[in-house]
């Protein structure tokens, strides 16, 4: 498989609106109040506003369904959203519940990012298929976001 | 980012059907007549009955929405969806609207497929992001699979 960096976004988030059980599992939704950005090829910061709408499923699986708006350092707007898995061993995961710093390769946490945007730049963003790698943080998370060529 | 093979998904289509223009691009949704796929874990065949639901949008880009459903050759279903671009230099894309066989290497065509399905053994499907390559053939597509390590 080839990839190539495209940027690491790391995510801050406020406490978790915690929904509940639900007809499709447990819901709860993250709102995202900041972060940043960098790759070789943009970088910027995470606008607050937006936010993952969390569900973990019966199978114990966590589906990410995240929505942000991106502003890079030359003031373009890029919407960026995935869907994504995380999941692992029950010992990590509550370790992770806790807020407690875990080792990234001890779970999965793989995601699918998409952008839009209308800033000529950027638009090679609107044409590619991209992978993140995941890493829970006790304040949010940080996304390592490849290209797949 | 590291990943492993998942399977080879050939799939046979009809010939399209051309909504024409609407709000969001150029609509055609190909219809799935069959096919089959094989790898490591998992072989079989492909159901009819699914669709790709393409839409070319205004700046070249051909959107991908595949849903189809794969039988295993010991008789478990599989649901699979998978959004995906195919963009490229206009010759190209030309001598595919043409039906003519071209190098994969001279366009871009990748996807990320999802699965669902009930089968314990097959289980592992539910909890993976994959990513694919795409071939466009005279007949249908061939995507070569992988699954996210």
């Amino acid at each position: 498989m080839n990839s190539q960096p495209l940027m690491t976004v790391r995510i801050l988030a406020a406490p978790r609106q915690k929904i509940g059980a639900i007809p499709h599992g447990m819901r709860s939704i993250v709102p995202v109040i900041g972060g940043d950005f960098e790759g070789p090829r943009l970088r910027g910061k995470v606008t607050p506003g937006g936010g993952d709408w969390l569900l973990l499923r019966s199978d114990a699986v966590l589906e990410l369904d995240l929505r942000v708006t991106l502003e890079t350092d030359d003031r373009a707007l890029i919407h960026m959203s995935f869907q994504g898995l995380r999941h692992g061993p029950a010992d990590v995961i509550a370790a992770l519940g806790r807020g407690e710093v875990v080792d990234p390769a001890s779970y999965y946490f793989r995601t699918v990012p998409r952008f839009e945007t209308s800033a000529e730049k950027y638009a090679f963003l609107n044409r590619i298929i991209t992978v993140g790698v995941g890493e829970t943080r006790p304040d949010g998370a940080v996304h390592r976001i490849e290209e797949i060529l | 980012m590291t990943s492993c093979p998942l399977m080879t998904l050939q799939v046979l289509v009809a010939p399209p059907q051309k909504l024409g223009a609407v709000p969001h691009g150029t609509r055609a949704i190909a219809p799935i007549t069959g096919g089959t796929f094989e790898g490591p874990r998992l072989r079989g065949k492909v159901l009819p009955g699914g669709a790709d639901w393409t839409l070319l949008r205004t700046d070249g880009v051909l959107e991908l929405d595949l849903r189809i459903t794969l039988e295993t050759d010991d008789g478990a279903l599989i649901y699979m969806t998978s959004f995906g671009f195919r963009h490229g230099p206009p010759e190209v894309l030309a001598a595919l609207g043409r039906g003519e066989s071209v190098d994969p290497s001279r366009y871009y065509f990748r996807t990320a497929p999802r699965f669902e399905t009930s089968a314990t053994q097959y289980g592992f499907l539910n909890r993976l992001i994959a990513i694919s390559w795409g071939d466009r053939r005279a007949t249908g597509p061939i995507y070569t699979i992988e699954e996210i390590l």
